[in-house]
């Protein structure tokens, strides 16, 4: 064929040549293959197919256990179960009725629940499909003596998850489940398949992949019927099991903050401001993971979800309130450091205060609390103070400003899913959402920690740490380490990892403290916080939830306050769901938790030292 | 009216007959593929099937009325249209498989991919008729590789690397007959070996060969892969300046050589990356199936055990136990041959092997008296599409082709792929029937 000259009509005979040698080459090959697999070695394939094949069964691996922060108390354990299957084409027709019927008598399940897991449609499958995933050991073995009674019925080994310790630890530590369609679809390139354990809320769900191991295998060899034809271990691919892991919890910590909150809708965190390590979270209502893995768990989880306290929430992270007079702590220390005030300047307050033609109460009403420089305004909360020195001085952007320097408005990064981010109010944001300027009461309300600010409890503890540590905030966690499970030894541990930092003056941390101080000393929570043991300096706060003589109680607070090793510091807040009198409980739930802590009592020896124990129908009502 | 008795006289039946005999024997085994060992029927795809034959028979038909000669004015818009159709899919596609492939109405579902296929090969075909007068250009090669590339590439990222693949040859059938000049051909041929062959180098060497070479690894183990390319982009260089200086063809040929070791490794390496290893272990996996017997390998060994149990004669329809005890998966779609050669023996499978090739040579043999170069090239498309397919598909189930997960034309079980190739091929009859008139 020529490049040159007339293009030729129709195509060259070579190419269409190539084309068709091509063809006739894959069906000289396939055939003569075909040929070669079907009459040279059909035999040999003919035998195969009737003999044997390899089925394969799953070892469910063993989830890894958790420990506190010692790794000498077992929070999390692993208890023996079973789960039944069933190989409905193992059945025969005529028996199948029988089989049902005895099989839903022996695992106490009722029929109806058989016949839905297995339908018609599936009676010709040699799939085995799971009845039931936790059957106890004495149901086997009564099943296992009158096996030729029910052909087709097997069981494997499931470990089940044993939560030693349910309560305050479940919101913390929540449950496993079977993978739902929604998630296997977005864990499917990580390894899951369908049937698996995977966890559901909580440290479960955020560390699952390294607690969660690796599922064995066993291969067993059947004929063509899927019957075994020799019983053999050789081929066995041991199941590995997960990681154990240590928490930062303290147990007797959890235990005290548990009982200090007591049946009251709240939470407590205390925290490790040099590290970020949580000692101990609690938030109550609550409820029990092994009730919800446990038979019928579907039904507790229902009723948990339509209890009206919401015992689902983890409190201390995923609610957001109103700070209160917590907040002063930030607007102390940025009066401090912006100098909008000098430090011995003095307000009067009258108990109120007019501002555009609308009065403003000071908690205390009349007369008020005279006048005040900026370490009495903070010791006994006195709102008119801030409020003029927030429209006067500080301004609103100032106020914006340094709550996000102390981390409200974002996470905290807490390694638990589904956490409040909290809320800053800007002029912007509400001019936005109500197409309404930014009032001077906007200000007001936003000085003393009310209005749009929404913050969670563990955030205030943040704050607080930022405090503490004069600048910088760790991240919280409750991972500690991860340990070997077989050894021991620790694989990874986690490090403190800077979440905010300041640029606050260390001059003005000192005097911020020592302001703290001020409070237990001679302020608000001079009763409340009265405690040998431990030096507490800290801020009280009261909000408003819109309903008459309804209020949250806060309390956040750190001690010692004359620490010299700053590793000894805790931070202990407390957060009540007030709705009378009764629950202005925070404070003296926090002087217990730190009483209890640093004196090594448990909570009926702390309160019973503090003169708190049976008490609590008898401490004052409403303080700021 | 005569014209219709002229059209039906002249219209290829002996395709026609074979086509309608592959999708009755694909009717028949997707009933048995539905049947379980003692003889009950779980699954009614057979009857989906038969509505999908008989329409994809009456759109055949329908496919050769038109007029060949009016189709190049519409490809363009068929093309960039369902081009549109699979962007849309690849976003919100419903995911079969694992491949986001699919667009559903209610229980319904398409895989436009298919269809692209068919446009594909009209609009390519367009293009090298209208650039017939630089048929030996770069840019003639560059464009046309372009046009299947796009395609290509969004179907690939679904990822459904099987109907991807298809592209490929697809591509090369239409250039070689459109006289796309040999050399570019040859490049893309190459490159596309050494692509494939280093991506699952690794994995192969690691699983199935009995000792690994060591001199193999430096074509993708870091850091050796780095200077292998250093040395093959330096050898590029060298050859471009000493061809530009000398003008020496041999220059020409080294700087060929070393851009397809560049390309061929940077491509590979990114290949290595994508994949995840499941995938680059389905397409190692038949060299030696019984590296990974219970998963990849497993399909592979039951269906050739299906196979090679069949005999000469076969275990007789319905008859065959691998597929009825449900060892052999997929068996109405990927592994249909399987099964067919389980219950009708060697005899069945020559049968099924003996009517693709005389619908693919059929088709190439029209296109000796066919004058328009656009009408040819159809024919080329549509006869390296009917034979990747049968040899692939058949290739996989007797265990000597990768696991890629492409359909048996007019047998395996659905109807996007049924029916996109009677579209395809219907068009093909209409141009062979008419390559007589003036």
């Amino acid at each position: 064929m020529s490049d040159f000259g007339p293009r030729p009509q129709g195509v060259p005979p070579l190419r269409i040549a190539v084309f068709v040698s091509m063809a006739a080459a894959v069906f000289l090959w396939y055939a003569s293959y075909l040929l070669y697999l079907q009459l040279i070695k059909g035999s040999e394939y003919s035998v195969r197919a009737v003999s044997i094949s390899r089925q394969v069964e799953k070892l469910p691996a063993q989830r890894g256990e958790i420990y506190d922060r010692n790794y000498s108390i077992p929070f999390v354990l692993n208890a023996d179960s079973f789960a039944l299957t069933v190989v409905p084409a193992e059945i025969p027709a005529d028996l199948r009725d029988t089989v049902f019927a005895k099989l839903a008598a022996l695992i106490d399940l009722p029929l109806d629940e058989i016949h839905r897991k297995i339908p018609p449609s599936h009676y010709r499958l040699f799939q085995s499909i799971e009845i039931l995933s936790s059957v106890e050991q004495d149901v086997i073995n009564r099943l296992a003596e009158r096996i030729d009674e029910f052909p087709g019925v097997s069981w494997y080994s499931r470990p089940k998850r044993n939560y030693l310790e349910t309560g305050s630890f479940s919101h913390l530590i929540g449950y496993v489940g079977e993978i739902s369609k929604d998630d296997l679809k977005i864990f499917y390139n990580r390894g899951y398949q369908t049937g698996d354990i995977i966890g559901k809320s909580g440290l479960e769900r955020q560390y699952d992949e390294i607690l969660r191991g690796k599922d064995g295998r066993q291969f067993r060899v059947v004929d063509v019927k899927g019957r075994r034809v020799e019983p053999t271990s050789r081929d066995v691919e041991p199941p590995v099991m997960g990681r154990n892991i240590s928490l930062t919890i303290d147990r007797n910590a959890q235990l005290l903050a548990e009982k200090a909150l007591g049946e009251r809708n709240g939470s407590i965190v205390v925290l490790k401001p040099a590290t970020g390590e949580i000692l101990a979270m609690v938030s109550y209502p609550n409820f029990n993971s092994n009730a919800i893995i446990a038979r019928g768990g579907n039904n507790e989880y229902a009723r948990l979800l339509e209890d009206p306290g919401n015992p689902l929430i983890n409190r201390a992270i995923q609610s957001s309130y109103p700070p209160a007079s917590t907040f002063k702590t930030i607007m102390t220390t940025g009066i401090i450091e912006e100098k909008a005030m000098a430090l011995d300047a003095r307000i009067l307050c009258t108990g109120e205060i007019e501002v555009g033609g609308r009065v403003s109460r000071c908690w205390i009403r009349k007369p008020g609390h005279g006048r005040l420089d900026l370490a009495g305004a903070l010791a006994q909360s006195c709102d008119v103070y801030f409020w003029e020195v927030a429209m006067d001085s500080f301004g609103v952007e100032n106020i914006v400003d340094y709550s996000r320097q102390f981390g409200f408005g974002s996470a905290t990064g807490i390694d638990l899913p589904g956490e409040t981010e909290g809320f800053v109010p800007t002029p912007q944001w509400k001019e936005r959402r109500f197409h309404e300027r930014w009032f001077d009461g906007d200000t007001m309300n936003l000085a003393i920690g009310q209005g749009f600010l929404l913050v969670s409890p563990l955030q205030v503890a943040d704050m607080m740490a930022m405090v503490v540590n004069e600048g910088v905030i760790y991240r919280p966690h409750l991972l500690k380490d991860v340990r070997d499970p077989a050894t021991g030894t620790i694989l990874s541990r986690t490090v403190p990892e800077v979440l905010h930092s300041s640029r606050v003056s260390p001059e003005t941390w000192k005097l911020v403290k020592e302001y703290l101080r001020g409070v237990i000393t001679e302020g608000t929570a001079r009763y409340p916080l009265s405690n040998k043991v431990v030096s507490i300096a800290g801020k009280t706060g009261t909000a408003e939830v819109g309903l008459e003589d309804r209020w949250h109680s806060w309390f956040v607070g750190f001690g010692p306050a004359d620490a010299e090793d700053p590793d000894d510091v805790i931070v202990v807040v407390s957060m009540i769901e007030a709705s009378n009198p009764w629950e202005w409980w925070a404070p003296y739930a926090t002087n217990i938790v730190f009483q209890g802590y640093f004196a090594g009592q448990t909570f009926e020896e702390a309160a019973g030292e503090l003169g708190l124990l049976n008490k609590s129908t008898g401490v004052v009502g409403r303080m700021e | 009216m005569s014209s219709i008795k002229v059209f039906a006289r002249s219209l290829d039946w002996i395709v026609v007959a074979s086509v309608a005999v592959l999708m009755a024997i694909g009717v028949m085994f997707i009933y048995s593929s539905g049947m379980t060992s003692d003889g009950q029927l779980v699954s009614t795809e057979y009857a989906k099937q038969i509505v999908w034959a008989l329409s994809g028979l009456g759109l055949m038909l329908a496919a050769a009325l038109i007029d060949p000669k009016r189709l190049p004015e519409y490809v363009s818009i068929l093309y960039v249209g369902i081009l549109v159709v699979l962007v849309y899919t690849r976003i919100f596609g419903r995911v079969v498989n694992g491949a986001r492939s699919w667009l559903g109405f209610g229980d319904l579902g398409i895989q436009p991919s298919e269809f692209m296929k068919i446009a594909t090969i009209l609009f390519l075909s367009r293009y090298l008729e209208e650039s017939a007068h630089e048929r030996h250009s770069f840019r003639r090669f560059a464009i046309s590789l372009g046009i299947v590339a796009i395609p290509m590439l969004l179907i690939l990222s679904q990822p459904d690397f099987g109907t991807a693949l298809v592209f490929l040859p697809v591509y090369l059938g239409m250039a070689f007959m459109a006289d796309v000049s040999p050399r570019y051909l040859w490049f893309l041929i190459l490159t596309a070996s050494i692509v494939g062959v280093l991506t699952v180098m690794p994995l192969w060497q690691t699983l199935i060969a009995a000792d690994t070479s060591v001199a193999l690894r430096m074509f993708y183990e870091a850091p050796y892969v780095y200077y292998v390319l250093v040395a093959a982009v330096l050898g590029f260089g060298l050859s471009v300046l000493g061809y530009r200086l000398f003008k020496k063809r041999y220059y020409y040929w080294m700087a060929y050589v070393a851009l397809v070791v560049i390309i061929g490794l940077g491509a590979s390496m990114l290949g290595r990356k994508v994949l995840k290893e499941y995938q680059v272990m389905r397409l190692v996996v038949f060299l030696d199936p019984s590296v990974d017997p219970l998963g990849s390998g497993w399909n592979i060994l039951q269906s050739i055990t299906a196979i090679g149990s069949g005999g000469f004669s076969g275990k007789g329809f319905l008859q065959g136990t691998q597929s009825h005890y449900r060892y052999l998966p997929q068996q109405s779609t990927d592994f249909i041959f399987s099964i067919i050669s389980e219950e009708l023996g060697f005899i069945g499978g020559i049968v099924v092997f003996s009517l693709f090739m005389l619908v693919s040579v059929r088709l190439i043999l029209a296109s000796r008296t066919v004058n328009s170069p656009f009408q040819r090239g159809v024919l080329a498309g549509m006869f390296s599409m009917v034979l990747f397919h049968f040899m692939v598909n058949a290739g996989m189930a007797m265990g000597i082709m990768p696991i890629t997960g492409i359909p048996l034309l007019f047998l395996s079980y659905g109807g996007s792929s049924l029916w996109a190739a009677c579209i395809g091929l219907g068009l093909s009859l209409g141009i062979s029937a008419r390559r007589y008139e003036s």
